[in-house]
């Protein structure tokens, strides 16, 4: 803002006021999920004007849905699983063992960090019935969530 | 109480060993055994007893020899959650819901616990994309590749 040709005239540590207590009135209310009319009521009592009012509820609608998605993505999560690859090997020997002739699947699971961004995969290698056991367990938390869903 | 020195005792444990070992590394046959064993000029009966001697223990030592080949974090179960969350310090009135799942993962005997987080859709995705896995090993492709590779 400090660069904006338009506010130059003003002196910088109003703007910086006005700017901080804008963020601060905007984020306050998108964490509160305050409706218009409460908006209004509060700017009504710091002796807004009433075209500046709804100047201002009305940019806030538009951008409404995105400031709660941001919101909602500030904090703390256990990483986030965001895909999976697989791969399927048949092993055929070591230099332990010979003729060992055992499918076996390599799974990873690609994860993220919310704060950080890069966090290393997990991966894990498991046989046929080890996956059917894993596959089975997830489709039970599906199950769950899609009755949850219902309630 | 054999009456024999203790470096023939020893060699005799290790060439036992080794015999045992490497027949169990190379899953030879009771022919082939036999006919290795021959070499060796012992009696009739001592050779059966080297044979049952093999046959009774291939499977264990297969297995333990199994355990030093490389490999990763083997999965030994996994448990989950499903949470909804209502509200953080950035933001009120939420209805967001996650699945929470603690994944058990074995590495040279010691277990982790890993404990991650995912979202509906993906869980979904997850699925999809794992019974897509498993049913990999039922199409022609990797059923003419097991039979030929016997």
């Amino acid at each position: 803002i400090l660069d904006d040709p338009d506010l130059k005239d003003i002196d910088p540590t109003v703007l910086k006021h006005c700017h901080a207590a804008a963020a601060t009135c905007i984020l306050e209310a998108g964490k509160q999920k305050a409706d218009i009319s409460a908006i209004s009521t509060c700017l009504e009592d710091c002796k807004l004007d009433k075209e500046r009012i709804e100047q201002f509820c009305t940019e806030y609608q538009k951008n409404k849905d995105a400031l709660e998605i941001l919101l909602g993505s500030i904090g703390r999560s256990p990483l986030h699983v965001t895909d999976v690859s697989w791969r399927l090997e048949y092993q055929i020997k070591s230099n332990q063992l010979h003729k060992t002739y055992q499918p076996s699947y390599l799974v990873t699971l690609n994860v993220e960090n919310g704060d950080s961004g890069s966090h290393p995969d997990v991966s894990f290698s498991c046989t046929m019935e080890q996956l059917q056991d894993l596959v089975g367990k997830l489709k039970d938390a599906a199950k769950s969530l899609e009755r949850a869903a219902q309630m | 109480k054999l009456n024999v020195d203790v470096d023939t005792v020893q060699h005799g444990v290790e060439g036992l060993m080794y015999l045992l070992t490497e027949s169990s590394k190379l899953m030879i046959s009771e022919i082939d055994f036999q006919d290795s064993i021959h070499v060796l000029g012992f009696s009739d009966e001592l050779n059966k007893i080297l044979l049952q001697l093999y046959l009774g223990n291939r499977k264990e030592i297969r297995s333990i020899l199994s355990e030093l080949a490389p490999k990763l974090p083997s999965y030994h179960s996994l448990e989950w959650r499903l949470d909804v969350q209502l509200a953080s310090r950035s933001l009120r009135q939420q209805i967001k819901p996650a699945v929470t799942l603690k994944l058990h993962l074995n590495q040279n005997e010691d277990q982790t616990a890993q404990v991650l987080q995912t979202d509906p859709s993906t869980l979904l995705h997850l699925i999809q994309q794992l019974e897509q896995a498993m049913g990999e090993m039922k199409t022609n492709h990797c059923r003419r590749i097991v039979r030929n590779m016997k």
